[in-house]
């Protein structure tokens, strides 16, 4: 049962009804949908949908690895730790984040190289490797914090502190939707939980409401909050809800004839009228009964082990596909274990939790780019920090912030690139290092944003994706 | 090059109909600086020309610095460098750099000030307060429409612009505006009917009164405040631990509102109550104020203390407490000035990390408290005379032994209490541990020492003989050692043990013929938090007695048996020690001992050390001095002890203090800790030593805080108090009154209520605010007289109609011409289904209500689930402002309705109207259970529709249905059922938004 069940004005004849009116930038305003009020009305064709020049990208699909990576046991081949490994080295420190020094572990998987662009990748990633040709690899990321909570933060929204925007609500804010449909922003965790931070992490922060994340669970019986009634509200049918909707509208008509001109009244009414088209889209987009047998294990939704992030990798591609903005989908959640955060045993652990990854990533650019959705969709591949090129316990690695790896794909990236270098073991930076801040920055570049014109007023500052920092990374960039 | 002079431009701006140069009388009249310059300066001249590292040194926040350079020349706007760049035709030349030039509107803005001598007042927020006289008035009719000095202000701002009040509004909206805005829930019928059939000419003013006094106003204007300090009861980063004891500040605060506390004094108690009135409980909750934000438990507990994240995870914190200390209090942007000087106000980063200072011995965490203050009061005097003791003690033992003391020592040593019990050491045989770790066995000392491989869980075997014929308790003591961790007596790394389980076997002719005896209650000297001794024979495996944060000292376990043994030959005994805790939570050094004595003796006689037993043993004639005063000491002591131990148990509350109990290395400082001034925020690059400081900006209050004592924590913050809430401080009461404002009328006069620095915004209407801050100082700083006041006014009771005469002026409404309308807030809303469905459940206070199930997660975190919570939970009826908060999980339909972001601070609400939204209020199942409720209730219960359908609009309108309404909702009502009807009722524009 769902609430459209008669025609439903669209949004532009409602607009324009609006317009004529009284202010439409008001009620633009007030739905939200685009809402850097003064770009509205100057949002201009030669962008493509930018905000501050021609964007590249409409959109995104963030894979965000919970846990932090270890670079040397992934994409960064070091021989350096073949050479040294079991010895004791002086890097200076006293300890690593939560245990004492332990000696140099080599990675205890292979490495070999793909693709003409000659990428090292070990022998975890194999499906992904084919397709090193089209990524472009940031080798040196730094996090100025080794803890999950604050990095986390950082990698998200640009703050080792809880409760500022993330990457996915400050897009919504700064370009609006593509579709009025779906929601802008959607998340989808680990099937076995949130992250760390749990929801803080894709936060709207200060941001008004309509840019927070919609955290979409697939296989839950309401995948979407609200979408529908509670189920044993059995009072509640199909009849029922059209006419209450109807009764609803008259109700609030009336009401409007004795408030005129308050666009909020009239906003309310429109908000209902969108809902309901949430009400079809929404499991439309989530239903993967139409895809074929081949497409399902492409994505290895047939095998258990891929099955649940190779199911959200393809629902990220159908939510792109329909409209939204920025997807964002999760391996691995908080705690312990059950993500990338390895303390204890990398031979293990790594390749237990990148076996449920490789596929679905490689069947997710393979798809996308066949589709057509990489002229204008992103890929990002991001971490909260990399590892310690010395053994915690007996094979773990403890966290390390002073180098990782990211990479993109898609639209305006020049894949086969690989930007950065860290030193000899993997431990630190030693050649154009990048930070979160300066990929938030490219992001933004690409979809025609100026990241330092992107701001919104909270506690006394004009409040920013990327602080005071963030350099878009032009050598990337196709 | 157009140069207009100062009549020209005057006759420019009047053709383009701006106010700048025309006063209400015609005339010619000088430009205001804040008014009309200020907003120039601050939006295109101050991201390069602040006061940090200003281009080519020029600063505009400064009339010295611009005349200096002569930027500003006052009188000749052609020789001023200002105009000059500002008017240039060379692109590489005009100012703003790269960004558009100013309007010509503008730019005659600064020439006419400039011909007019370039009057240059210091900024708006930090000039004293003074009495300022309401305006006076032209037209009669707005004279007339006055009701109070504040309407006098309003109206002044109307008539120079040349707009209109509204008219008055009704009853039935006011009623329910005030009801909503005062104690954010809607009128009940019988609240209406009395005030409807009110015909007294102070009608209004009584129902403002009783709306005042009602205790859900303390519950609304608590509610704001916890968004103004983002308040929430769980940390807030990855180990989001739930805070059990953060409430008690929530119900200081609705307290504190309903009793009017004076402004000033609230502001004192939330800085440093536990400072300024220790005995006070109030005053100790009340410090829940610093510890309301987020807190990074695995920064600042769990990773290793000798790490840089350690140190960054303080300072960040500290950062937290600057921040919400200055943005709440002094509307101050303090926080830009962390990794610089603030690049607009004169804050520099010295001052900062002076503030970082006055906070830098406390952290976040739960202190005991006495709720009662009788008994805070006696338990500070046993405390005082226990320190006053050792004090005496170190310094001279003899001196104790007063004839008071003395005639104390005699009594006690003839009760049966005094009597040594007589413990005798086991012979050991063997001592094996399953673990592999290696037990050392002293024949000589009658100890266990363990070493070597340290497992994470062990089992000990210890057989051991005893001459002992008759046997009523076993004694375990845990001894500490030189070779253990932290001198143990524990193997853990911090020295501690957990004993799961005791087990103590006769042996019989055959070693392994056993026959267990079992124990009674033992007694400990010391048990952990938590790890009490009943655990270690209360059969469950999971629990433990432990010995933290006790380290390093001797410890005994006590083992009465359940029947005392006699035997009449030496009888060997089998101990088993089972610590299967985990992590390494080992016993490092014991001895076990046996007793004959009875269970009386035992249970007093427990906690008398070794050293005092010896004593005691001597007759007492017979005693040095020294032993007689070791013995007055340990008794007086014990005695203040035993005094203590009576009093109620004390509670806890979470706020910033430094007196709690260490958590692992998460430990309290015992003098503040060292600030650097951190260039570039670096803790990679600290400069000098920051000491504890207040800031420059109010030219009339000196930054230097007056410390009692340098290193004393408490006596930091203290003078941070005394310095906030200083007579010369204009901007507390600037702030507040703004806030007051804000929520009384929807919208502040300074539309950024934590910025009042130079790039926040103009107040619209200065002069009112700085009455009202005049006005709040002066009469005790009571809210609730202010409140009072701005209700009464006749500003407050225009109707919120928009009227397209005032619209075409002032479509925002800046200059309040009618009242602002609004859209309910997430509590508000909640909280008006409740009371309309009559289920509300309207007790104060208490502990917070979890409305989601709470499961046990992976790792710190619980899981938190609000879609299988039952709607038709008793704990959903209270008020919103006692849901408990968890921070990185909010409640989505809260959330949908703007309820910020608890993490951070939240001085206005954003009032958004979403899809998500719309699909919340339409499914959320509170909603639809309320819906089925309403339906269901006795009220409801009639055989008609009608009635039925009238009642629902009296609760959740205030008024009956108009004739078309009826027919069509009690037609739906026929059809799909009450409960449908109402849910499409609680959907409408009508029940949301407030006129």
């Amino acid at each position: 049962m769902t609430l459209q069940c008669e025609r439903l004005d669209s949004r532009r004849s409602f607009l324009q009804r609006a317009a004529q009116g009284f202010g439409m930038l008001a009620v633009f305003d007030l739905l939200l949908r685009d809402a850097v009020a003064d770009t509205v009305t100057s949002q201009r064709a030669d962008l493509h949908g930018g905000l501050h020049h021609p964007a590249k990208v409409k959109r995104v699909i963030q894979l965000f690895m919970n846990g932090g990576v270890s670079q040397m046991d992934t994409f960064d081949y070091k021989p350096e730790l073949e050479r040294r490994h079991g010895e004791s080295i002086d890097f200076g420190l006293k300890a690593a984040v939560t245990s004492p020094l332990g000696t140099i572990m080599k990675s205890p998987f292979a490495f070999r190289q793909y693709g003409e662009s000659g990428r090292w990748v070990s022998d975890v990633f194999p499906q992904l490797a084919q397709h090193v040709d089209e990524l472009a690899f940031l080798m040196a990321m730094r996090s100025k914090s080794n803890v999950h909570g604050p990095a986390s933060y950082l990698q998200n929204t640009g703050n080792v502190n809880p409760g500022f925007p993330s990457l996915g609500s400050w897009l919504s804010y700064g370009l609006g939707s593509l579709t009025d449909n779906l929601p802008t922003f959607v998340v989808l965790p680990d099937h076995r939980g949130l992250p760390y931070n749990n929801t803080g992490n894709f936060s709207a922060g200060f941001l008004p409401a309509a840019h927070y994340a919609t955290v979409i669970r697939p296989n839950n019986a309401i995948p979407v909050p609200f979408l529908r009634p509670p189920a044993n509200a059995t009072h509640i049918t199909g009849e029922s809800e059209c006419e209450g909707q109807r009764l609803l509208r008259e109700l609030n008509a009336n009401h409007l004839m004795n408030h005129p001109d308050d666009s909020r009244l009239e906003a309310r009414i429109q908000s209902f009228e969108l809902a309901a088209r949430m009400q079809t889209s929404a499991p439309e987009a989530l239903d993967l009964s139409h895809e074929s047998p081949a497409t399902l294990s492409q994505y290895g939704i047939d095998n258990p082990n891929t099955e649940p992030f190779g199911k959200n990798c393809l629902i990220a591609r159908r939510l792109i596909e329909r409209g939204v903005r920025f997807v964002q989908v999760w391996s691995g959640m908080g705690g312990p274990k059950n993500n990338w955060d390895n303390h204890s045993d990398i031979p293990q652990e790594l390749p237990f939790i990148a076996s449920m990854v490789d596929q679905p990533i490689a069947a997710l650019l393979r798809d996308t780019r066949e589709r057509g959705l990489l002229d204008d969709t992103l890929i990002v591949w991001t971490t909260e920090f990399g590892r310690m090129p010395f053994t915690q316990g007996a094979t773990g690695r403890d966290h390390n912030g002073g180098t990782f790896v990211s990479w993109l794909a898609g639209a305006g990236v020049r894949g086969g690139t690989a930007f950065g270098q860290s030193d000899e073991f993997a431990y630190q930076t030693a050649i154009d290092e990048t930070t979160g801040y300066d990929l938030h920055a490219t992001i933004l570049h690409l979809m025609g944003i100026d990241h330092t014109q992107l701001t919104f007023s909270h506690n006394g500052l004009d409040r920013r994706l990327t602080d005071v920092h963030g350099k878009v990374i032009q050598q990337i960039l196709a | 090059m157009f140069r207009p002079t100062f009549l020209v431009h005057c006759v420019l701006s009047c053709m383009l109909g701006l106010l700048v140069c025309t006063s209400a009388r015609g005339d010619v009249k000088d430009i205001d600086f804040q008014r009309d310059v200020r907003p120039i300066l601050q939006t295109k001249c101050l991201k390069c020309h602040g006061p940090y590292e200003p281009a080519g040194e020029l600063d505009l926040t400064r009339r010295e610095s611009a005349i200096e350079l002569q930027a500003v020349v006052p009188g000749q706007a052609d020789a001023s460098t200002l105009i000059q760049r500002i008017t240039a035709a060379d692109d590489a030349i005009r100012m703003p750099h790269q960004s558009p030039a100013l309007s010509a509107h503008e730019i005659a803005i600064l020439q006419s000030w400039i011909v007019s001598g370039a009057h240059w007042p210091a900024h708006w927020a930090y000039e004293p307060l003074k009495e300022i006289e309401p305006p006076e008035l032209r037209s009669k009719s707005l004279q007339q429409w006055c009701q109070t000095p504040i309407d006098y202000f309003v109206a002044a701002a109307q008539e120079l612009r040349g707009l209109v009040p509204s008219p008055l509004a009704n009853r039935r909206t006011l009623l329910r505006r005030a009801s909503f805005e005062l104690r954010g829930l809607p009128p009940t019928t019988d609240e209406l009917n009395t005030f409807l059939s009110d015909d007294t000419p102070d009608a209004w003013a009584k129902c403002v009164d009783r709306l005042l006094e009602s205790p859900a106003y303390g519950e609304r204007w608590a509610r704001h405040w916890m968004d103004l300090v983002h308040f929430a009861e769980t940390h807030g980063h990855d180990q989001d631990r739930p805070r059990e004891h953060a409430w008690p500040y929530r119900d200081y605060l609705v307290r504190s509102f309903n009793q009017d506390k004076p402004y000033h004094q609230f502001v004192r108690e939330q800085v440093a109550g536990d400072v300024l009135d220790p005995l006070n409980p109030d005053a100790i909750v009340a410090t829940g104020f610093l510890a309301a934000g987020p807190w990074d438990e695995s920064s600042l507990r769990d990773i290793r203390e000798d790490s840089i994240d350690r140190v960054a995870g303080q300072y960040l914190d500290r950062d937290d407490i600057v921040t919400t200390v200055m943005s709440t209090f002094m509307s101050t942007s303090v926080h830009c000035a962390r990794c610089h000087d603030h690049k607009f106000d004169t804050i520099s980063q010295r001052e900062y990390y002076g503030l970082q200072a006055v906070f830098a011995g406390i952290d976040k965490a739960n202190r005991p408290y006495d709720p009662d203050p009788k008994v805070a009061g006696q338990r500070a005097s046993l405390q005082s005379q226990l320190r006053d003791l050792e004090e005496q003690y170190a310094a001279d033992p003899p001196a104790l032994l007063t004839d008071e003391a003395n005639a104390i020592v005699a009594e006690w040593e003839s009760t049966d209490e005094a009597m040594p019990v007589r413990w005798l050491p086991m012979e050991l045989v063997s001592a094996v541990s399953q673990g592999g770790a290696t037990l050392t066995v002293d024949t000589s000392h009658h100890t266990v020492l363990a070493s070597g491989t340290r497992p994470d869980k062990d089992i000990y075997s210890i057989d051991a003989i005893t001459d002992l014929r008759q046997i009523s308790a076993l004694r375990l003591e845990l001894i500490p050692h030189d070779d253990l961790p932290m001198r143990g007596p524990g193997r853990n790394d911090n020295g501690n043990l957990h004993l799961n389980t005791i087990r103590c076997f006769e042996v019989l002719t055959e070693p392994d013929h056993l026959r267990e005896w079992s124990f009674k209650k033992p007694l400990a000297d010391f048990n952990q938090q938590g790890w009490s001794i009943d655990m270690s024979v209360d059969g469950d495996p999971n629990t433990a007695w432990g010995i933290y944060p006790e380290v390093g000292r001797l410890h005994q376990g006590v083992f009465p048996l359940s029947e005392v043994r006699t035997s009449s030959q030496p009888q060997r005994l089998r101990i088993e020690l089972h610590q299967i805790h985990g992590g390494g939570h080992l016993i490092g050094c014991l001895r076990l001992s046996v007793t004959d004595v009875g269970a009386s003796l035992l249970e007093q006689s427990t906690t008398i050390p070794e050293d005092i037993a010896q004593i005691l043993q001597v007759p007492r004639h017979q005693r040095s001095m020294d032993q007689r005063a070791v013995i007055a000491y340990w008794i007086l002591t014990r005695r203040l002890t035993q005094q203590l131990g009576a009093l109620p148990t004390e509670q806890f509350v979470y706020v910033g203090t430094n007196q709690f109990a260490a958590d692992g290395s998460f430990r309290p400082a015992e003098k503040p800790r060292t600030i650097h001034v951190l260039r570039r925020g670096l803790l990679a690059e600290p400069g000098d030593e920051a000491t504890a400081g207040a800031l420059s900006l109010i030219p009339s209050l000196p930054s230097q805080l007056a410390v009692r004592q340098a290193d004393n924590e408490g006596a930091r913050r203290e003078a941070l108090a005394n310095w906030l809430t200083d007579q010369r401080n204009p901007l507390l009461w600037r702030s507040i009154a703004n806030r007051v404002w804000q929520h009384c009328i929807g919208r502040p006069l300074v539309d950024t209520p934590n910025d009042f620095g130079q790039m926040g915004a103009m107040p619209s209407h200065p002069e009112l605010l700085d009455w009202m801050a005049y006005y709040l100082q002066q009469h005790g700083g009571s809210l609730k007289e202010l409140q009072r006041l701005i209700l009464t006014s006749a500003v407050y009771q225009q109707q919120s109609t928009n009227r397209t005469d005032g619209a075409e002026v002032d479509q925002e409404n800046r200059y309040l011409w009618r009242m602002n309308g609004r859209r309910l807030d997430a509590e508000s809303y909640r909280d008006a289904l409740l009371q309309v469905t009559g289920v509300l459940d309207s007790t104060i206070g208490g502990p917070s209500v979890r409305q989601f199930i709470e499961t046990p997660g992976v790792h710190v975190t619980p899981n938190v689930d609000y879609d299988h919570f039952d709607p038709g939970d008793p704990s959903q009826t209270r008020r919103s402002i006692y849901r408990f908060l968890f921070r990185t999980v909010p409640d989505p339909f809260m959330e949908a309705l703007d309820c910020p972001d608890a993490s951070q601070l939240a001085p206005q609400r954003n009032s958004s109207l979403t899809a998500v939204q719309a699909l919340a209020t339409l499914n959320d199942k509170l909603v639809v259970h309320l819906s089925q409720r309403f339906a269901e209730s006795p009220e409801a219960d009639q055989p008609e529709l009608e009635p039925q359908v009238r009642l629902g609009y009296r609760r959740l309108f205030g008024r009956d249905p108009h004739n078309d309404e009826l027919q069509r909702v009690t037609e739906y009502a026929r059809q799909h059922g009450l409960a449908n009807a109402c849910r499409v009722l609680f959907n409408t524009n009508e029940f949301l938004f407030v006129d």
